[in-house]
């Protein structure tokens, strides 16, 4: 989950001075934010990433000043249409980067921690709305020292500019190849010739979309006009992409002006709130309340929704930026989060379920219960492990290997075909422990299948100087006539490679080979650095206790 | 005060109470105990106040290296008298007869002794008898071959004539070696003395005193609190559902609406199974119904090879809701528990592999309110009673809570459950038109909270030490 770190004094100033701080704190994990840390003025909160709109300060405010009460419903988005403000799109752009959209934002003023809070929610917006810039990115300029009208267009890649945080200029092969930026989001734009670009009336490049800004447009302190573009290969995502921004902005005490977008596919965007009509009653219902239109309409405005009773029914506005309200639940979210979710008491439904553990559950806590009581203890191993252990250390064939791809761990990046390895593992790692030690461990195996077969199987071992086969044999018959009345028997094999010669079986039930038993070879032993006698046993369990 | 005696007490007891002072070593032949049973009842007496014992050190003497060849050739100063008995040698001829340190100790002790003269000549210094009687035995031969017999405590010369030729022979180096050996002298208290072995009840034992750690063969502390949760869900009214480990991404992911290009399915976050693809999905219908939910939701090209891919599951509602999907209840209170997987690096909150278990509650009457409801008597039932809720995001589910609970240990909130209820996006493709609410999360996190742990990692070192030990704090 993306974090954004906040200063109190700030998110105060923004909130209004009737909320104090400890409100604000109190308030904070209502709106859906966890605090992970406070440090003094400082603190830093966790924000669900379908509310993009809570990456900086000036959102959170808008959000806590409704649930506190402070300021209710719908903030208006005023987008003047004065001023000549346009970009055109050229047709080559649809082969790269089809779609781009923007706003000019005027009258405003950003300060050092603006402009922070500000490149955080452009960092977050990318890595997930964007989609790692790939489906949306922003661009934010001064628009100083640009004339308009502006284009989108392509450009060859070995077109010269200076970009931003530079002052000498680069061809975009070089961009791409030189800059973290470029080989970060270099791939997005593939092998193709030509690379989207959007310059000025005058034939200066503005950005190079997705990569990178240039350094003429640089927004600073003394930034007084902004023009934000957003570019992206979905037009819908990239107008949900604007939105956000332009609200933040708005909370930042800009005024707008229309950017016309013209020219292939492409649109001016539209700020339009939408409608949803729904009814009182299924609200009521499902959150288990009986709350009145009257009382509904305030829950909703808290949550910087607007809403109005229409006769029965209730229509609630949408403002754009709240795209992650697909439909009718989401409203009954809304509506949980303005009641307050302190005000919901938990409630007890009768219920006539009858509630029982799953066959496969029970049978295997019996085997748990019977091998504690034979004095063996429980080990438990991840199912996800080494080739080492399942296969190197034990000389076992590895033919029908099936692994994970791009694993962050070397401990882990093979499915267990067998439980036996993983408890020589856990004598291994237990050799400066008291002997006897006794194991055993039941759980899933993996194998090839149609595409894939898991069963449950159970694996025991005692390591001891003075263990011997018998002893084993003597558990592993006892556990299945006492738990399970089958009856089993032990057949000579002639070799295997985990287990000494001349002193391993199958074992056999109803003429079926469900396992194996024996004394463990030396070699496989000394491999695990274990310096005592050890002998066990695995068994598979599915087909023979369960299906 | 009446005494509870273990038997190795009352023996010691019963020799002392005849003979007041004897050492561990004397009771022990006494008593036919052995040694290591005579200390530790000796020790347990001593604790009860029952018997005083006093430690001292005795001294015994035996003969070292020079004392050995002293006595088996006589000692260096007398074997020189006996080379020179017939008429003086020079120092070179008796050299070759006394080596080395001998030859020097021999000579100081005869001339200290009297018995030599040594007169210079022209060739050399020459060794004559002096004292006729010189071969007759003295002390020193006598203290010899007195320890060649036997070891001897020095006391034993002490007041005699032997004192000091005794000390003058250990001054000299490897003759005689002395030994110390404690003794532990033990005798009763006034308390012991009056104890009537007769009147004690023979049958009685100390139950008082301390015994020595057993350990238990048991089920895996992990293992207890999930079997400790499992049993609370069927408690609850949940009956229990299982499914396979490997799923197809369509289950895990397209049929939760999940879209294809979401982080949470890029290969650093999930476990995809190396060059296997599921051979039957679902139904023609519900990967139709799915597919259009995805174009019409998130706008883009499904992709059929793409839900295809093997995943080890993420979490466990790719079973549930398959359950859901195709046995459509109209009422139902189910649950899933197993274990999940995460590509992320181990650590100490960390772990590739965990478990989960997820409640699902179908019906038509059913409410957030009662949601919570179950949730706070899961946890009044597992014994966590400080509970609350707040609102979180869940990508399947609308609304959605997250339960927070106070652990005392830690002095803070634990987010501990999360609970909502399925989005129609999910549930009207997959046919379900009944209310489903669904809760539910990890159980390491529960564990910890009982185990007292702070390293997740803990559960899975499957450290024998800690297995034996380990104990519920909660």
């Amino acid at each position: 989950m993306p974090v954004v770190e906040l200063s109190l004094s700030r998110l105060q100033n923004l909130v209004g001075k009737k909320a104090n701080k400890k409100q604000i704190l109190d308030s904070l994990p209502f709106l859906g934010l966890d605090i992970e840390s406070l440090d003094g003025n400082i603190v830093r909160v966790e924000y669900s990433p379908n509310r993009p709109d809570y990456s900086t300060d000036f959102g959170i405010a808008l959000g806590l000043q409704g649930i506190l009460g402070i300021s209710k419903g719908m903030l208006k988005l005023d987008v003047k249409k004065q001023g000549n403000y346009e970009i055109k799109v050229d047709s080559s752009t649809s082969k790269v980067r089809p779609f781009v959209t923007g706003i000019i934002a005027r009258n405003g003023s950003l300060d050092n921690e603006s402009v922070k809070q500000l490149i955080n929610m452009q960092e977050d917006l990318h890595f997930g709305l964007g989609r790692k810039r790939k489906k949306s990115s922003i661009g934010v300029h001064d628009t100083d020292g640009i004339s308009f009208p502006l284009k989108y267009t392509t450009t060859s890649r070995d077109h010269r500019f200076v970009p931003l945080n530079s002052t000498k200029e680069s061809s975009i092969s070089e961009i791409l190849q030189d800059s973290e930026v470029g080989s970060d989001y270099g791939s997005i734009l593939g092998q193709s010739a030509k690379v989207p670009i959007i310059t000025d009336a005058n034939g200066q490049t503005v950005s190079f979309p997705p990569i990178i800004n240039a350094a003429l447009t640089t927004v600073t302190t003394k930034t007084k006009n902004l023009l934000v573009e957003v570019t992206g290969i979905d037009k819908q995502s990239a107008e949900d992409m604007l939105s956000i921004v332009v609200t933040i902005l708005q909370g930042a005490g800009f005024q707008f002006s229309q950017l016309k977008v013209s020219g292939s596919k492409n649109s001016t965007p539209n700020f339009a709130p939408r409608f949803i009509t729904f009814d009182i009653d299924p609200v009521n219902k499902i959150l288990g309340l009986n709350i009145s239109g009257s009382t509904l309409l305030s829950c909703l405005k808290k949550c910087r929704l607007d809403a109005v009773m229409k006769g029965k029914k209730i229509q609630c506005t949408i403002p754009r930026y709240r795209f992650d309200i697909f439909g009718g639940m989401d409203i009954v979210e809304e509506v949980a989060l303005g009641y307050g979710i302190d005000n919901l008491k938990p409630a007890w439904p009768a219920s006539v379920h009858i509630g029982e553990k799953n066959m496969t559950s029970e049978k295997l806590d019996s085997i748990s219960r019977l091998m504690t009581g034979f004095g063996f203890m429980e080990t438990l191993n991840s199912t996800l492990t080494s080739e080492q252990i399942l296969y190197e250390m034990t000389n076992r064939d590895s033919s029908q290997i099936i692994s994970v791809t791009s694993s962050k761990s070397q401990e882990h990046t093979i499915l267990r075909d067998s439980i036996l390895p993983g408890l020589l593992e856990n004598l291994s790692k237990n050799i400066h422990e008291t002997y006897p030690q006794k194991f055993f461990e039941s759980g899933i195996v993996f194998s090839k299948g149609a595409p894939i077969k898991e069963t449950s199987s159970l694996a025991c071992v005692t390591a001891s100087e003075e263990t011997h086969f018998s002893e084993m044999k003597a558990v592993l018959q006892s556990l299945l006539r006492i738990g399970f009345n089958i009856k089993c028997e032990t057949k000579t094999l002639p070799n295997h490679v985990f287990f000494s010669q001349g002193r391993v079986a199958e074992i056999v039930v109803n003429k079926k080979t469900v396992g194996y038993i024996g004394e463990l070879d030396s070699k496989v032993l000394e491999n695990f650095r274990i310096r005592t006698k050890v002998v066990g046993f695995e068994v598979k369990l599915s087909g023979l206790i369960f299906d | 005060m009446s005494h509870v005696l273990h038997d190795i007490e009352k023996q010691i007891i019963k020799v002392l109470q005849s003979d007041p002072n004897l050492t561990e070593e004397k009771i022990s032949q006494e008593t036919n105990l052995s040694m290591d049973q005579i200390r530790r009842g000796v020790e347990w007496l001593r604790q009860k106040k029952l018997a005083d014992v006093s430690e001292s050190v005795n001294t015994s003497l035996s003969l070292g290296k020079n004392g050995l060849d002293a006595l088996k050739n006589g000692l260096p100063e007398r074997r020189l008298a006996n080379l020179v008995k017939d008429g003086p040698k020079t120092f070179d001829e008796i050299r070759s007869s006394l080596h080395g340190f001998d030859f020097n100790a021999a000579i100081a002790h005869a001339k200290k002794n009297d018995w030599i003269n040594i007169e210079k000549t022209g060739t050399g210094s020459k060794i004559s008898l002096k004292d006729p009687d010189a071969d007759v035995p003295n002390d020193s031969d006598l203290i010899i071959s007195k320890l060649g017999e036997k070891t001897i405590v020095p006391t034993e010369f002490d007041n005699t004539p032997l004192a000091e030729p005794l000390k003058s022979l250990m001054e000299r180096p490897d003759f005689i070696i002395a030994h110390e050996e404690k003794t532990k002298t033990v005798s009763l208290s006034e308390t012991g003395k009056k104890i009537d072995l007769e009147k004690l009840d023979s049958g009685a034992i100390d139950v008082e005193a301390d015994v020595p750690h057993v350990h238990a063969a048991r089920i895996h502390p992990l293992k207890d609190t999930i079997n400790e949760v499992r049993e609370t869900f069927a408690h609850l009214g949940f009956a229990e559902i299982i499914g396979d480990l490997s799923q197809s991404s369509f289950w895990n992911f397209d049929a939760l609406f999940t879209p294809q290009d979401h982080p949470a399915r890029e290969l650093q976050d999930t476990f995809y199974l190396k060059d296997l693809n599921a051979k039957q999905l679902a139904t023609p219908t519900q990967i139709k119904n799915v597919s259009n939910a995805h174009k019409k939701g998130w706008r883009y090209y499904w992709d059929i090879q793409e839900a295809k891919k093997m995943v080890l599951r993420t979490h466990t509602t790719c079973v549930t809701i398959k359950y859901l999907a195709d046995k459509k209840p109209d009422e139902a209170r189910i649950f899933s528990l197993g274990r999940v997987f995460r590509n992320e690096k181990v650590s100490y909150k960390h772990l590739v592999e965990f478990n989960q278990v997820e409640g699902i509650v179908v019906g038509k009457h059913i409410t957030l309110r009662d949601l919570m409801g179950i949730q706070k008597e899961f946890y009044r039932k597992i014994g966590l009673t400080k509970v609350k809720f707040w609102p979180t995001f869940f990508p399947y589910t609308e609304p959605s809570l997250q339960s927070m609970v106070y652990n005392e240990r830690l002095g803070k909130w634990i987010e501990l459950f999360g609970m909502g209820i399925f989005r129609p996006e999910v549930t009207k493709p997959l046919g379900i038109t009944k209310p489903v609410l669904a809760w539910g999360g990890g159980i390491e996190r529960i564990a910890m909270l009982k185990f007292g742990l702070d390293d997740v990692r803990e559960f899975y070192n499957n450290n024998l030490s800690w297995l034996r030990t380990a104990s519920k704090c909660q």
